[in-house]
């Protein structure tokens, strides 16, 4: 590496670490000139309630890319049924609040261990597909677990489940962020341990791991029943936010595909790239959803906008940082090559 | 016990549509290793183009199944020749997402096209049947029935008795030896998810007229072709009749069980699909793990 690449790099490096410091410094600052205390006082409002609408679902989409990427990023096993932890999530606190009564906070702890019971039941025998045969196993699990549900009656079947209206945007706000927090520190955890690295090993090799003494069955479940654990607090938090749990917005298989879409075009198997995703997608998707038909053009939009970055940018945005990649159209040519028959 | 009967036959008609729509599926797994989740998709492109001719023209929806046929493989060229062929070498999960931002445009622009209304076609014996006793078989599911093991003798005779089909199936065991010798990789990969896709287009055609249409109609089609897939196992004309056979029936006589019906669809082939998987993952027929 040359003196100007070394230079190069290290300002980029300076320049991601602070664009870095200054979204966390805006997410965690500028809710608290838009509460109605500050607006009493007089304080200038840099916010609406719209931005905390999107700002949450951004911070939910954060925790859903990174679990995804948990187990597709890291273990290299592509779940295409992770919505069903989300939809699980968000049942079991639906259930205990609205039917049984429980105070939310306690019915939240429950969530992720509901989600993360069942991806151990279910990811037993799952995990032994690969390839094709694993996601489609379980892009059947999440369509199969939401028609259950939707079957069930003392689950509201298809009028769903309402819950008692918590209004507080600041609150689910900083739920969603600590939840985005939570599974942005577990990834990183998860990268610096022998856990990790037997999940890294598993990807590469199944074979060979289990050769050098990876117990590839327990890592696989493990590595499952973390991310089916984010997943379920996401649906968790999404179900008292929303105050209203059915089949379609919790088992939107729409969701399910872009938190795929957002890990793999940010980066998967890295630890910012699904933030990196989750952010970029989401507003973008709000931007051009303008309500309406314009709902029609941004599915659209959005999968042309995944069929180019699987072409283009298969390694996904985050190798543009940190000096491994630079964006240019000898970087597109280069991919489009390598994948091409 | 005519009603069990009655079960049967129609379960066995039901497995003729998944026969029809499974071929072109199991072909383009078999040869690309691709699983296109933007089968469905097409699927129902084929059903518009017959009811559109229905409505318009007023067209038989049998007569119009050769157009859907023809219409898709146009469009199924295009696609793979375009942009599948782009990643062809990619991990699975590259193919898996592009197939599925396929059927996202797809089924966004049937949207936009044709808006979310449910659409029929109702040729006027739509309601009769054939009766045998107390059993009755209505003519249109005995069409789509016919066409649809019409289609799989296509696809055996395109298979071994022609050279195209000779390339494809040396494509599909080895694809760089297949180029060693002199076989036009692209050509080849874009005529095979073709065929795919005009046999997706007939499926279409024949499920129009059984069933009301709706942009989005298509998308339990996809995981239905798998499960059928994986139940007769891949790489084989034969397996894919047995698996759609014993798919439709599971289907029929699983929702008529008694807590279980019709919202039941999904999570009956689910688990279909994981107790195949996980007892005999070569399907009942199949050749390849």
């Amino acid at each position: 590496m040359s003196a100007t690449d070394r230079l190069r790099q290290h300002w980029r490096q300076r320049t991601t670490f602070a664009v870095i410091i200054v979204a966390l410094a805006y997410l965690v600052l500028a809710p608290l000139t838009s509460i109605d205390a500050a607006q009493q006082v007089g304080l200038p409002l840099l916010t609406d309630r719209l931005w905390f609408r999107i700002a949450t679902t951004v911070a939910m989409f954060v925790v859903m890319a990174s679990g995804w990427n948990i187990i597709g990023g890291l273990t290299g096993y592509a779940s295409f049924g992770n919505i069903a932890f989300f939809g699980l999530g968000a049942y079991t606190v639906g259930v205990l609040v609205a039917n049984r009564g429980w105070p939310f906070p306690l019915a939240l702890l429950v969530a992720p261990a509901v989600a993360a019971l069942f991806a151990l039941i279910v990811g037993l025998p799952l995990l032994r597909l690969r390839g094709h045969y694993f996601a489609v196993a379980t892009l059947g699990v999440g369509v199969a677990v939401g028609e259950v549900v939707n079957n069930t009656s003392q689950l509201g079947a298809s009028t769903g489940l309402t819950l008692p209206i918590v209004r507080s945007d600041l609150l689910f706000f900083y739920l969603m962020l600590a939840a985005a927090v939570i599974a942005v520190l577990t990834t990183w955890i998860i990268l610096r341990t022998r856990f990790g690295y037997g999940l890294l090993a598993i990807r590469e090799n199944e074979e060979a791991a289990a050769v050098i003494g990876v117990n590839t069955t327990f890592y696989k479940v493990a590595a499952f029943c973390i991310a089916a654990a984010l997943t379920g607090l996401a649906g968790g938090i999404f179900a008292q936010w929303s105050s209203f749990v059915n089949q379609e917005n919790v088992f939107a298989i729409s969701d399910n595909v872009q938190m795929i879409l957002m890990a793999v075009v940010g980066g998967a198997g890295t630890v910012l790239g699904p933030v990196a995703g989750a952010i970029a997608l989401e507003l973008l998707i709000q931007t051009l959803a303008g309500g309406g038909s314009g709902a029609v053009y941004s599915q659209i939009g959005l999968g042309v906008l995944l069929a180019a970055c699987v072409i283009f940018i298969p390694r996904g945005v985050i190798d543009f940082f940190g000096g491994r990649s630079r964006l240019s159209l000898r970087y597109f040519r280069r991919t489009l090559h390598e994948t091409s028959v | 016990m005519s009603q069990f009967a009655q079960q049967v036959v129609l379960g066995l008609l039901l497995g003729g549509v998944y026969i029809a729509v499974a071929l072109g599926f199991s072909l383009v797994w078999g040869i690309l290793n691709i699983v296109n989740l933007a089968h469905g998709a097409l699927v129902i492109v084929g059903s518009y183009i017959t009811w559109d001719l229905f409505a318009r023209l007023h067209i038989d929806p049998f007569l119009s199944l050769p157009i859907d046929a023809l219409a898709l493989f146009v469009i199924g060229y295009a696609l793979q020749r375009g942009v599948i062929n782009r990643v062809i070498r990619a991990p699975l999960l590259f193919t898996f997402l592009l197939t599925f931002g396929i059927n996202l445009v797809i089924v966004s622009l049937l949207l936009l096209i044709f808006t979310a209304d449910f659409r029929s076609v109702t040729p006027s014996y739509s309601g009769s049947g054939l009766h045998l006793g107390s059993v009755i078989i209505p003519y249109i599911r005995l069409g789509g029935l016919a066409v649809a093991l019409v289609l799989a003798s296509v696809l055996w005779a395109i298979l071994n008795r022609t050279r195209t089909g000779a390339a494809i199936l040396a494509v599909g065991a080895d694809r760089d030896a297949a180029q060693l010798v002199g076989v036009d990789l692209r050509h080849i990969y874009a005529l095979t998810f073709a065929i795919g896709a005009a046999f997706a287009g007939v499926a279409g055609g024949i499920i129009s007229t059984f069933q009301s249409i709706t942009p989005t109609a298509g998308d339990p089609y996809t995981l239905q072709a798998f499960a059928v897939v994986i139940l007769g196992g891949l790489g084989r004309v034969s397996a894919t009749i047995a698996g759609g056979l014993a798919f439709g029936l599971i289907e029929v006589l699983g929702q008529s069980a008694p807590g279980l019906g019709a919202g039941y669809a999904n999570a009956i082939a689910f688990v279909v699909l994981v107790a195949v998987l996980v007892v005999r993952p070569r399907g009942l027929l199949g050749r390849l793990a």
